[in-house]
């Protein structure tokens, strides 16, 4: 394998992703130290969801580098999409598979060793143990938010990326939610697209401001002053593309 | 930390198989895809039966039987094409299969082969009540190994290009429409090689041999060009 | 500017080159006599003089209803029908080459052969555009892919326009589903559908992955169409069987570099709007900032 993820997590450097005259991502430059949680705030059209892309070796850059664990997005995206995982709003498992298929499915994706050990410990984990055997699409959207965690566990990744996880949670899912994320929050490093700015600064020991591709603001959470960070939020709302 | 130590070549050939297996397990479930598609080949056999009433006692069925039997299958395989794309889309779970470490190639050929069956068992129950329907009291003068290989070499074409534009058609809107406007005339050498080959098999005769090997070699031409062309241009569509 | 000029003075002299072509083909060109084509074998046959020709362009010999019968009967013929081209054969004695209308028919032949070569190139430049695009993810190839696409359907309708004039004229029907037609019409399909797919897909980027691709295995497809009906018995014409006259030859080179002019300036025009358009809208983006 690879380097190991001591240091930097996730290193960015003038990040670009145009399309004709279109520029989705404009020299976005940012380091995330290992273990660190990211939040990445912006409207609509911004580029969060390129950027995340980009990361997860889904769009590929039109230039600067981006890596992750030292691997970079173009060049090791196979060895790195073994170690990243993604919970994202979209459950992203098959409805008509129970929930053990779905998890077995995914740990042969990923080439995972002892299979149905991990599933297990995995659906203990997540309190689904006892529905295993049920098909996906009758599970609740905070069950199947649960599956998707252990899916995106499986193969022990290093770097877990959210996309709008809490988007449709009832707070009762979402306290489920967060509690899950706190067990796994010391061996991870997340990156976490977010609307919510309460429920994202709450999480985060790093923000990001993103508006029209460029970075507007980049800072550890310690150094947030609030007041100003949600002015300056505030301010790029309405300057996303439509 | 890392899992993935497995050797690339069997890493992939286990996701393959747990694709295909996964495609097969869940149609087994709904039997959405082999029921539509059957249906959809019955209904088909109404609407010949309707184009047919006029013809009259003289008529030789046989003669337009393979041409009758491609048009069904083509139709029916789109039917197909689309769910099994559908189901990848539905949730997002084609964005998780591209997450994991497979080479996108791997998800293609999982996904044509599983085409394939499911095409592949609708042939095999179109074939003899078609047969019952129309062909009854006619001769089949070919060998009894020759359907059947029209059938499979026909079918892999249509599977494999038809993986490859279902995976785009299904981003569209109006993804059926869209997938039978791209399929049919791309199609177009592979039918009538295939309905040529089918023809001279059923109608036989004392030089059916050459046409009918002349025909296969085209299908096997279009085959093997056609599925190359898919296979290099998957990687790029399956990720857009 | 400066390339819409050169655009404009190419088409000025391709229009001409085609026009020049076509009076060529009428004044100068010798009458070719295509027949049907489904012979590999030369035909001999004797020529109103008593002369032994032998021929690669076996004639559809066209019996005119009363008038072509009985003097073919009279000179102790074989009775020919319009098919009678079918054996290898075929001695005709005397054959009666009584076309029903004049010749013209076959002048469309200067016009329409350049033009199916000319849109065949263009769609493998489309699908060369479509490789470079999907290698390079620059949004210049995509717009360069499409506009190569949209000449070339131009200039396969203009084929299948032409192609049915002549089918009239010369086997007295609008259509026929003749291998090499149909070939046309299906590469008429396959652009159709490439506009369809375009116009479908919402995201501009996948949109345009996906016109690339499916650019390329159009472009595939296209020439084994050709090919498969080709090894299909076939009634149209194939021209460079065995060469032509130079007279022939020259109108038909000259019409076919007016074609490309023609067509190679109907893309530069094109790209150049899409150009203006495209800076529209930096200038659009920019006021937004």
């Amino acid at each position: 394998m690879g380097e190991d993820c001591t240091e930097i997590a996730v290193e960015v450097r003038e990040l670009t992703r145009t399309f004709g005259v279109r520029k989705a991502l404009d020299r976005v430059s940012f380091d995330l130290p290992k273990g660190a949680f990211l939040s990445i705030f912006g409207p609509n059209g911004a580029g969060k969801t390129t950027l995340v892309h980009v990361l997860t070796t889904l769009t590929a850059p039109s230039s600067g580098t981006a890596t992750i664990c030292g691997l970079d997005v173009v060049e090791g995206a196979v060895e790195l999409r073994s170690r990243i995982g993604l919970i994202s709003h979209n459950p992203l498992l098959y409805p008509d598979l129970s929930a053990l298929e779905n998890l077995e499915f995914f740990a042969d994706m990923y080439g995972v060793q002892d299979a149905a050990d991990r599933v297990r410990e995995l659906l203990v984990a997540v309190e689904l143990d006892h529905r295993r055997l049920d098909l996906v699409r009758t599970f609740s959207r905070g069950m199947l938010q649960r599956l998707s965690i252990a899916r995106a566990l499986l193969h022990h990744p290093d770097v877990l990326f959210l996309d709008e996880p809490y988007s449709g949670l009832d707070p009762h899912a979402m306290e489920i939610f967060d509690s899950l994320i706190a067990q796994i929050r010391e061996d991870h490093t997340f990156v976490m697209i977010s609307h919510d700015l309460s429920k994202g600064l709450e999480l985060c020991s790093h923000a990001l401001i993103l508006a029209r591709g460029k970075v507007v603001l980049s800072e550890a959470r310690s150094e947030i002053d609030e007041e100003r960070f949600v002015a300056t939020y505030r301010s790029t709302v309405g300057t996303g593309v439509s | 930390m890392s899992t993935a130590a497995e050797k690339p070549r069997s890493l992939s050939w286990r996701q393959f198989r747990a694709i295909l297996r996964k495609d097969i397990v869940m149609e087994l479930r709904t039997k959405e895809m082999v029921t539509s598609m059957g249906i959809y080949a019955l209904l088909t056999m109404v609407v010949y039966q309707v184009a047919l009433s006029q013809a009259s006692e003289a008529f030789d069925p046989r003669e337009i039987a393979s041409g009758l039997l491609w048009l069904a299958f083509i139709f029916t395989s789109m039917l197909g094409l689309n769910r099994s794309l559908v189901h990848e889309k539905d949730q997002g779970c084609l964005e998780a299969l591209l997450l994991s470490p497979v080479d996108r190639p791997v998800i293609f050929f999982a996904k044509a082969i599983g085409n394939l069956v499911f095409l592949g068992i609708v042939e095999m129950l179109t074939i003899p009540i078609f047969a019952f329907l129309f062909l009854q009291g006619s001769g089949y003068a070919g060998d009894w190994w020759m359907i059947p290989l029209v059938l499979a070499a026909g079918s892999l074409g249509i599977a494999g290009v038809g993986t490859l534009l279902a995976t785009m058609s299904v981003n569209t809107k109006g993804k059926d429409f869209v997938l039978a406007v791209l399929m049919v005339p791309l199609m177009y050498p592979l039918l009538l090689a295939a309905v040529s080959a089918t023809t001279t098999a059923v109608l036989g005769g004392a030089d059916a041999t050459t046409p009918f090997w002349q025909a296969m070699a085209l299908i096997a031409g279009y085959d093997g060009i056609m599925l190359v062309a898919s296979y290099g241009l998957y990687e790029f569509v399956v990720g857009a | 500017m400066k390339q819409l000029k050169i655009a404009l003075v190419l088409l000025l002299i391709g229009g001409v080159l085609t026009t020049v072509a076509f009076f060529m083909a009428f004044f100068t060109a010798e009458v070719q006599r295509f027949g049907t084509v489904k012979l590999d074998e030369p035909v001999t046959y004797q020529n109103e003089a008593g002369e032994t020709i032998t021929s690669a362009f076996p004639f559809q010999i066209v019996t005119q209803e009363t008038t072509a019968a009985p003097s073919a009967e009279a000179s102790g013929a074989a009775s020919v029908d319009t098919t009678g081209t079918a054996s290898a054969e075929t001695t005709v004695a005397a054959p009666q080459f009584e076309y029903g209308k004049p010749w013209f028919s076959q002048k469309i032949f200067y016009f329409h052969v350049p033009v199916a070569e000319a849109s065949f190139l263009v769609l493998l430049l489309s699908a060369y555009f479509g490789i470079r695009f999907l290698t390079t993810r620059r949004k210049e190839y995509d717009t360069k892919s499409r506009i190569a696409m949209e000449t070339a359907l131009v200039f396969v309708v203009l084929t299948m326009i032409t192609g049915v004039l002549w089918t009239k004229a010369s086997w007295n029907q609008w259509w026929d589903w003749e291998p090499r037609l149909t070939t046309y019409f299906i590469m008429m399909l396959l652009m159709v559908a490439y506009f369809v797919l375009r116009n479908s897909s919402e995201d501009e980027e996948r949109r345009a992955v996906y016109a690339g691709a499916f650019a390329v295995i159009a472009a595939i497809d296209a020439p084994i169409s050709f090919f498969i009906t080709r090894l299909l018995p076939s009634n149209h014409p194939v021209v460079f069987k065995s060469g032509m006259a130079t007279s022939n030859l020259l109108p038909f080179i000259v019409a076919q570099i007016g074609m490309l002019m023609i067509g190679y300036a109907i893309y530069v025009v094109r790209m150049h709007e899409e150009r203006m358009r495209e800076r529209l809208e930096v200038v659009k983006d920019a006021l937004e900032d």
